[in-house]
């Protein structure tokens, strides 16, 4: 069988091997490094050897390359590289560091709340920003961002409902748990150019962050991209790789560094958050106002915490007519490892709470939780909360199938439903170069190959444009020095944008002579921050979920009998690829639902072990799990790559509901199922 | 520094090490002791592996009485015919333990000897009234499971002494092995229990929910059906805490699964 | 230490320190297919077969597989039923976890032809997939099985 190359695998002649040294506080000055009693033939970076240099972050830039403060239980203060991982780890233990512990904060809620202590006293504004929305820090608290909606007048509208339910719902945070730990190996040229080859779904963002940190133009800078052993958002933006740089430069050899699994969980989470929800109709079910306030916990550092609070806030209003809309979305700062990017970008979260919501009201109303959801769904020419009109909307006919699936209508007792709207970055670029050789084509496209098969779509779709076989075609690691500019792959957006991206490309080949050709394509739109107007997708990733489920009331052992989602393909490029993404995102989304969560204590994770935090394994498997692409003649290739994983949890627990259990907070473990029994 | 590899080929001479090595880390099936390595928790002076040494993995019937030699992996005592004729809750319970590769590599000694608080065997092993001998260049003594697990991951062997043997009483009419998981199908126990009808009468142990087995010769003495000797475990015991549970929430389970374990053993 | 064994049928002698996990010499001698993942045993992503039967590769200490056969999916011939039938599924996206389930597989089927969907939960039950191939894995094995 053929073996994929990893970020791990890379060597280099010379190369040494990092190891970090991490603060044990979760808050804490940095007194002092000393080294003296470094083994001979290890090199430190101590504090004064980054002096100097530029912070970083893909939103704000709070992030510096050796923390000082440390601000989270294992935030990085110091390295070391030596000739093997063991005498780098050996090394890293020989330094001693001296502490000053500052007070320190572990919830959102009690980091907004008056007198708590403020983890960046400045915060950084945000700078060649690479997601496109303008950050809102409020100045002298841990919010490093509010995003606000308001759509109507949600207070008055709320004079119009005949119901209201009001109801706060929480998520705990989790782990992406990719099996192939973060990877990345830096080295300098002679002519001092930076290279490195990493793990990322993210090389330009990267490449524009080392070259702030490093002070030099980023075509100094140069990062290559191998396939993952999977990611799911955690290798993304600036993880390892400018402390592994600076170790590299200090050595003056490459350095490796590959994180241990304990490691993986003080590198980047999926953001905690509790969101409250407040909506209210008139007593034919008619939804006449809402209003969310979410909190996202975004750790020591924002990272992607601003774009994931803001499409927190928006994908919690759900695919609804909705007169009157307000939204608060907050991501905030306690001093916890970073939350970041994880497949589903804040959605899950704030579908949980809005679907379980509409239960609570179908509920009150007397009404069928089907009904209510068929009475207010957007159409096609509808205008969302954002102000944008939806066109190519699928959401009623994914909603019947799921319901058709478990069988809602006949029978709903014990059964849950979820329908959902998830944006796709808007705006973004991207752009790809076909080449012509010998044997067939040569692709060169800066989308990132983490399991999801980009590769195998640009190849199909390339043959079928260049008439060729996807064999004939060959497709190279993401390269900054050669691959044309792509935003990143993120936000299920590659097979789409690099597809019509390749579109162009192709027909310029084919004007040109056929030997080579290039395709740019944008999408333009984003939001106000501030009012939560303007676009915020151009197309909209559409799904829903059934569940069947049966409970030991006894202990609260939920067994989940039935799962099925129904998702808006448009058009499916690559069958397998495609099933293995709805396949694999309901997977992932069973073990948000009833056992995933990272656990801590004083700031101390305290389940950083893959026994310990508890991933799906193929027993898990409900008893029947399906679900259906959902495509039409003509439509564009919808991204899948997330879509099926937020409605899962929200779908169990809507099920649980029916048979009078409301459990609250994420995830469902028997002890919370059989406290609601109770 | 490096480690010493030791690899003696007779049980005297893994005796005399044991003497003279008293910390030296002994490697039986090694699962355990590689996880404490890899997580930075034990770094040996000196591995002593049973590896090469003859006559220790025995799975025997002698004069009704079950012979596991420690080095008999999981594995080979879930398959054995022997096992499962005589000791079919036994053979389950090895069964139950992680996964087909843990089973291949870890033993008989090694999971009594490790004493860890969530094993399957140590409960099942207990409640069907085994002992198990430990040697030394000074003698043999036998103790029961009670006496041989103090506490969490801790034993009451010597520096110098070896389990060598797991020994079973003739099998009893009725047992029963229940393990309760409270997230995933390969998560470990939150709450295990084994209930045995013999000779002895009724004996029940519980098992995941404290650093060592738990059985109440008084409440199942007290009889009073499935669900008050239930209560009763569930009332008398301290449970932990962990991922897998909160102590309220063990209480509450224990109740259940004890009940549930003498329901079906009738 | 020098550590002499057989590795995908050939006589190999591989140095090694008397603390060190096979994975780690195995992929010191280019075996790539071993990933080190967990640490803990959980994962099965370094599985290997130790004699023909799976074992953790993070857990087994070198001088413990003195004289034994080791085998990784690097051995494995280009037609053999269990990687074609993961192939033919299409059982893998990121391909981390795919060793460590076509050797298991690969036993699973050798003791029992034809096993039940709980018999192959049970048996690859250790073998963690974080991308969610389960139902493709499950097909392959099936189809492996026929």
């Amino acid at each position: 069988m053929r073996l994929v190359g990893y970020a791990g695998d890379a060597a280099a002649d010379g190369m040494w091997h990092a190891a970090f040294v991490r603060s044990p506080h979760a808050h804490a000055r940095v007194l002092s490094v000393d080294a003296s009693a470094l083994p001979a033939g290890a090199v430190a970076l101590l504090p004064e050897d980054t002096v100097g240099l530029g912070r970083y972050g893909c939103q704000l830039k709070d992030q510096d390359v050796l923390a000082n403060p440390a601000r989270f239980v294992g935030d990085i203060v110091a390295a070391v590289a030596a000739q093997t991982p063991a005498a780098a780890r050996a090394a890293a233990a020989a330094l001693r560091v001296s502490y000053a512990e500052l007070p320190a904060v572990f919830d959102p809620l009690a980091a907004v709340a008056e007198g708590a202590p403020l983890l960046h006293p400045e915060s950084g504004g945000s700078a060649g920003d690479a997601v496109s929305i303008g950050v809102r820090p409020l100045a002298g608290t841990n919010v490093c961002h509010r995003f606000r909606l308001l759509h109507g007048e949600a207070e008055r509208g709320f004079e119009d409902a005949d119901v209201t339910v009001e109801e706060t719902f929480r998520t705990a945070g989790a782990q992406h748990a990719p099996m192939e730990p973060h990877a990345t190996l830096a080295q300098w040229t002679a002519d001092g150019r930076l290279e490195l080859t990493t793990g990322t779904q993210t090389p330009f963002n990267l490449r524009d962050d080392l070259a702030g940190v490093f002070r030099i133009e980023p075509e100094r800078v140069r990062v290559v991209a191998p396939p993952m052993g999977g990611s799911f958002g955690a290798k993304t933006f600036t993880r390892l790789e400018a402390v592994v740089a600076c170790l590299a430069r200090k050595a003056g050899r490459p350095v490796k560094a590959v994180l241990d699994r304990s490691e993986e969980f003080v590198t980047l989470g999926r953001h905690p958050a509790a969101v409250r929800v407040r909506v209210g109709a008139t007593r034919d079910g008619t939804l006449v106002a809402k209003q969310l306030d979410c909190w996202a916990d975004t750790g020591a550092y924002a990272d992607c915490g601003p774009g994931v609070a803001s499409k927190m806030g928006y994908a919690g209003i759900g695919p609804y007519r909705i007169p009157h809309v307000r939204v608060d979305a907050l991501a905030v700062y306690t001093n916890l490892p970073p939350n970041g990017a994880f497949r589903g970008y804040g959605a899950t979260q704030s579908v949980w709470a809005s679907e379980r919501a509409m239960d609570m009201l179908a509920e009150r109303l007397g009404m069928s939780p089907l009904e209510l959801r068929l009475r207010n769904l957007l159409r096609d020419g509808d205008r969302f909360a954002t102000g944008e009109t939806m066109h190519d909307v699928h959401f009623e006919e994914c909603l019947r199938a799921a319901a058709a699936a478990v069988g809602y209508e006949q029978d709903p007792r014990g059964k849950g439903l979820c329908v959902l709207l998830k944006g796709m970055q808007t705006p973004s670029r991207a752009a790809i170069a076909v080449e012509r050789t010998p044997v067939g084509y040569t692709i060169r496209s800066a989308s990132c190959e983490m399991g999801q098969g980009v590769r195998d779509s640009l190849r199909l779709q390339g043959a079928a444009l260049l008439g060729c076989e996807p064999g004939q075609i060959e497709v190279p690691d993401p390269d900054t020095d050669s691959s044309p500019f792509d935003t990143r792959t993120t936000s299920s957006r590659s097979t789409y944008m690099m597809g019509r991206a390749l579109d162009e490309a192709v027909a310029d080949l084919s004007a040109n002579g056929g030997e080579r050709g290039y395709g740019e394509i944008a999408n333009e739109g984003g939001l106000d921050p501030d009012t939560g107007q303007g676009i915020a997708s151009t197309h909209w990733h559409q799904g829903a979920a059934g569940a069947a489920v049966s409970v030991d009331e006894e202990t609260g052992a939920l067994t989940v009998e039935r799962l099925h989602a129904a998702v808006y393909a448009g058009r499916v490029v690559d069958r397998a690829g495609a099933e293995l993404q709805n396949e694999g995102s309901m997977i992932m989304g069973l073990g948000t639902a009833l056992f995933e969560s990272v656990e801590h204590a004083g700031g101390q994770i305290t389940n950083a072990n893959l026994s310990d935090y508890c991933l799906p394994a193929l027993g898990d498997l409900p008893g029947e799990l399906t679900h259906e692409l959902i495509e039409r003649e003509g439509a564009e290739p919808h991204g899948l790559g997330e879509t099926a994983l937020p409605p899962v949890p929200a779908a169990i627990g809507n099920a649980l509901s029916s048979l009078g259990l409301h459990v609250t907070e994420l995830p469902m473990t028997p002890e919370r199922v059989a406290e609601a029994a109770a | 520094m490096t480690t010493t590899w030791l690899a003696p080929e007779s049980l005297d001479e893994v005796l005399e090490l044991r003497g003279e090595h008293g910390d030296a880390t002994v490697i039986a099936g090694g699962t355990f002791v590689g996880i404490l390595m890899n997580q930075g928790f034990l770094e040996p002076q000196a591995l002593l592996s049973l590896g090469h040494v003859p006559g220790l993995d025995g799975i025997e019937v002698v004069e009704g009485e079950l012979r596991l030699g420690a080095m008999a992996t999981h594995r080979a005592v879930e398959r054995s015919a022997a096992v499962r004729e005589g000791w079919p809750v036994l053979a389950r319970a090895f069964s139950l333990v992680a996964s087909p590769r843990i089973r291949n590599q870890a033993t008989v000694g090694g999971v009594l000897a490790d004493a860890d608080y969530a094993s399957d065997p140590p409960a099942v092993l207990a409640a069907l009234g085994a002992q198990v001998l430990l040697r030394s260049v000074h003698g043999e003594r036998r103790v029961g499971i009670d006496e041989l697990i103090r506490g969490h991951y801790e034993t009451c062997i010597a520096a110098d002494e070896l389990l060598v043997e797991v020994r079973v009483p003739p099998g009893p009419e009725r047992a029963v092995y229940r393990k309760f998981r409270s997230r995933s199908s390969e998560d470990r126990p939150c709450v295990a229990v084994a209930a045995v009808r013999g000779e002895d009468g009724l004996r029940v142990v519980v098992g995941a929910v404290s650093g060592r087995p738990q059985e109440l010769p008084e409440v199942c003495a007290n009889g009073g059906g499935p669900a008050a000797v239930g209560r009763g475990y569930a009332e008398a015991i301290e449970p932990i805490s962990d991922s897998r549970g909160s102590a309220a929430y063990r209480r509450r389970v224990i109740a259940v699964e004890v009940r549930r374990a003498l329901e079906e053993l009738g | 230490m020098m550590l002499e064994l057989t590795v995908n049928e050939r006589p190999a002698a591989l140095e090694c320190e008397p603390d060190e996990m096979i994975l780690h010499v195995l992929r010191r001698a280019g075996l790539s297919s071993v990933r080190e993942t967990c640490g803990i045993g959980v994962c099965g992503a370094c599985t290997v077969l130790l004699d023909g039967e799976p074992v953790s590769g993070c857990l087994l200490l070198a001088g413990q597989a003195a004289g034994r056969e080791l085998t990784t999916v690097e051995g494995l011939p280009a037609e053999h039923p269990v990687p074609m039938a993961f192939d033919a599924e299409h059982a893998f996206q990121c391909g981390w976890c795919t060793p460590g389930m076509v050797l298991t597989a690969k036993r699973l089927l050798e003791e029992n032809a034809d096993p039940s969907d709980e018999e192959i939960a049970a048996g690859l039950g250790g073998n963690l997939c974080r991308c969610g191939c389960y139902l493709k894995i499950r097909a392959a094995v099936r189809r492996a099985a026929a």
